[in-house]
């Protein structure tokens, strides 16, 4: 055989080889997650630590073996908080590198925009912190899960304390858009359901990312509210908090997110903070085994806790696996397949994922506020009381979800 | 001389023709996502320069025709479930050339400062509308949309697919880049240049100049308005972003890129910023940074923009071709 002939021989060869490799080769390429979170600007901080949740769910799965053989890689994708940017980014992820998962927790407007980009890619988004009760009410899809509460399960587990603790001036203050409008209408209309005697003395909106409170702070003095509810996060809530101890504000506080002890420290005055309330539903003094072992995995891999956002987002990413390990392929049909009716144990109790309309039912955490913390020299969450799923559920029919 | 720029004119149009049809074989369907918005984005950025390059019009807020245009087409076709494509964008140009109307109605007088803080104004206006009429424009949360089909009686033409809705944004785009340029060579399109001149002497003249002003923001607005439109179809989303100071700024840099003193600048401008975005926000979260540094840039180094550079390195050439046939000549 001439030399000429050799080469062409081996040329065929490698080109054959190339073919028979490839369908291999590509199965193990890793299953990419696209996490959309604001990683710049105001709400950096929010998504940092939703980033590192899931991205340490995707190293704790992937020392036990991958998924489906595959190993889990986490793209991270800066939102800036706007819809628009983050559909941009996304669509590029789609279109570039064949991504078909995303995720996110901030953001019901990145949540809902997200959510239709999904459902018109064949992808799928898993929310686990996007609250607007809409986005698996009115708006929900095939391609959109969530495996965090809602606004209204949120709002009802706030509603059952201030109904059960004989308050009976509350006042609310919400940011002015759909997840503020949304937690408002849920809190109130739940209180009224179950203490009529509860009266709303208040009902305030500001923009998000407001900086001046005082003119909220004297509405809710002149109230006479024994009670602020408020779903407010970030800085809103801190500034609410803040300018409202330096006002003179005596109510005390039952709000979704006093579970954050950047929060608590930006206040830096503990005695604006004890004796407040808070409901979520992951917190590091949740009393599970499970929970422990999660505190100190992650302690040991980063020296830090693995606080409200960095454990909500490492569940909701462990269930995400756990479903793609039923569905047995890396199929977005497959995937939703099996997600839907699955449970789940994870560190803050048993998850199911309900098919009418993909919001998992999960149980919620209420706890006080209070001095001493194992976990901060700071005060920190008292350890919660659970309310069970079931006990804050809103029906299917109630939600508003046609699923297609 | 004539009949030779005609034939150059005819060549560049072929050429832009040829390559705009056969493009989508070549490049990967990411590719031509970023050509489509770039396509929007031109023409975003010729009806910013036919104000600020030929009128000498800076205007702060043009983002409120772009929004305005996005807006509606997204509305409209949420609302009204059985319109065609056609039809939505016809309705939506209607709206947005009205909004020019309006607004230009209150501008017409004014020029230099004043008229572009009044735009700022405007603008500012439009976007606290899109913020807070929540239950028509969804707030912060903006509008999803669907693309509906092109129907054309005995064929219903699907535009769901990024080859397809970049033929549709090329040829539609395409015609009416091809109109303003035509514009830009009319009797009006020259008395905005003359306007921008010596606006005294051609009031003498007979001319109203507040009238052609009008007549050129209309025009303008409705070229923004029909970015807007295309914007809204090619993400099939739209947010206040669309209707933001942002989105005026971006468009001013776009133009400051490609450089005023031409039609084909603010192409390049664009062209330049979305490759560069793309790319950049690769790199980086901090790109706006970087885009910052090139707008100080341009604006202290490259003033006539990319545009201006590419012509004066033409001419360079020539002159020395010339020169050297005319020391070839001499010896």
């Amino acid at each position: 055989m001439g030399k000429k002939a050799l080469f062409y021989v081996a040329v065929l060869s490698a080109f054959i080889a190339t073919l028979i490799c490839a369908p291999i080769c590509r199965a193990a390429d890793p299953i990419k997650l696209g996490a959309c979170e604001p990683l710049s600007g105001t709400f950096k901080d929010i998504g940092d630590r939703y980033l590192e949740g899931v991205q340490y769910a995707a190293k704790v799965i992937n020392e036990q073996g991958g998924l489906l053989g595959r190993k889990v890689e986490v793209i991270p994708i800066d939102t800036e908080l706007k819809p628009d940017v983050a559909t941009r980014k996304a669509t590029k992820l789609i279109l570039k590198d064949n991504v078909k998962y995303f995720c996110g927790g901030t953001g019901s407007s990145v949540g809902g925009a997200m959510s239709v980009l999904a459902e018109k890619n064949n992808a799928l988004m898993l929310s686990y912190g996007m609250a607007a009760a809409s986005l698996t009410g009115a708006k929900c899809s095939r391609n959109f899960f969530r495996a965090c509460l809602n606004t209204d399960t949120q709002s009802y587990a706030l509603a059952m304390w201030v109904a059960k603790s004989g308050y009976t001036k509350v006042l609310g203050i919400v940011q002015d858009y759909s997840f503020g409008h949304e937690a408002m209408a849920a809190f109130i209309k739940k209180v009224k359901e179950l203490n009529p005697s509860v009266n709303i003395v208040g009902e305030l909106y500001h923009k998000a990312g407001e900086k001046d409170f005082a003119p909220y702070i004297s509405q809710i003095i002149n109230s006479g509210a024994e009670v602020v509810w408020t779903p407010n996060w970030g800085n809103d809530l801190t500034l609410l908090i803040k300018q409202g101890k330096n006002l003179g504000m005596k109510a005390k506080i039952a709000s979704y997110y006093l579970n954050d002890e950047y929060l608590i420290e930006s206040v830096g005055d503990d005695s604006a903070i004890i004796g407040n309330v808070t409901a979520e539903s992951y917190m590091l003094t949740i009393p599970t085994e499970k929970n422990k072992e999660f505190i100190q995995g992650f302690y040991k891999d980063k020296g830090y806790y693995p606080s409200w956002l960095r454990g909500k987002a490492y569940t909701a990413t462990m269930f995400w696996a756990e479903a793609v390990k039923k569905a047995g392929k890396d199929d977005v049909e497959a995937v939703i397949k099996a997600w839907e009716g699955l449970t789940y144990e994870g560190p803050a109790g048993t998850y199911y994922m309900r098919p009418c309309d993909h919001q998992a039912q999960v149980p919620v955490w209420v706890a006080e506020m209070v001095k001493e913390s194992k976990f901060f020299k700071h005060a920190f969450v008292g350890v919660p009381n659970m309310i069970a799923a079931k006990d804050i559920e809103i029906t299917c029919e109630e939600t508003g979800c046609k699923m297609k | 001389m004539k009949q030779r720029s005609h034939a150059s004119l005819l060549a560049w149009g072929t050429l832009i023709l040829v390559a705009g049809v056969l493009l989508p074989l070549a490049v990967r369907q990411y590719q031509l996502a970023i050509l489509t918005e770039i396509i929007i984005f031109a023409l975003f950025a010729v009806s910013y320069n036919l104000l600020l390059g030929y009128a000498g019009l800076l205007s702060f807020g043009h983002a409120m025709f772009f929004g305005t245009g996005a807006y509606t087409v997204a509305i409209v076709i949420n609302h009204i479930p059985s319109l065609s494509f056609f039809g939505a964008v016809i309705l939506s140009l209607s709206v947005t050339t009205i909004t020019g109307l309006v607004v230009g109605s209150f501008l017409l007088r004014h020029k230099g400062t004043p008229f572009a803080l009044l735009t700022l104004a405007f603008n500012a206006l439009f976007y606290a509308i899109a913020t807070k009429w929540h239950s028509i424009t969804g707030g912060d949360d903006g509008l999803s949309i669907f693309r509906p089909d092109i129907n054309i009686g005995f064929a219903q033409l699907s535009t769901s697919s990024i080859p397809a809705f970049y033929y549709i944004t090329f040829i539609i785009i395409g015609l009416v880049m091809l109109f303003s340029w035509y514009f830009t060579r009319t009797a009006m399109g020259q008395t905005v240049l003359l306007m921008r001149e010596n606006e005294e002497r051609m009031k003498f003249l007979g001319y109203n100049t507040n009238v052609s002003r009008l007549i050129l923001f209309v025009f303008t607005g409705f070229l923004a308005g029909l970015a807007g439109i295309f914007y809204a179809l090619f993400f099939q989303f739209t947010s206040i972003t669309a209707i933001s100071i942002d989105m005026s700024t971006i468009v001013l840099l776009m133009v400051i890129i490609g450089g005023t003193g031409s039609f084909v600048g603010p192409i390049i401008g664009a062209c330049v910023y979305i490759y560069l975005q793309d790319f950049l926000s690769d790199i980086t979260d901090r790109w706006p940074f970087i885009m910052g540094l090139i707008f100080i840039f341009m604006i202290l180094y490259v003033p006539k923009g990319l545009s201006g550079l590419i012509y004066s390195l033409i001419e360079r050439l020539r002159g020395r071709r010339h020169l050297s046939r005319k020391v070839e000549i001499a010896e």
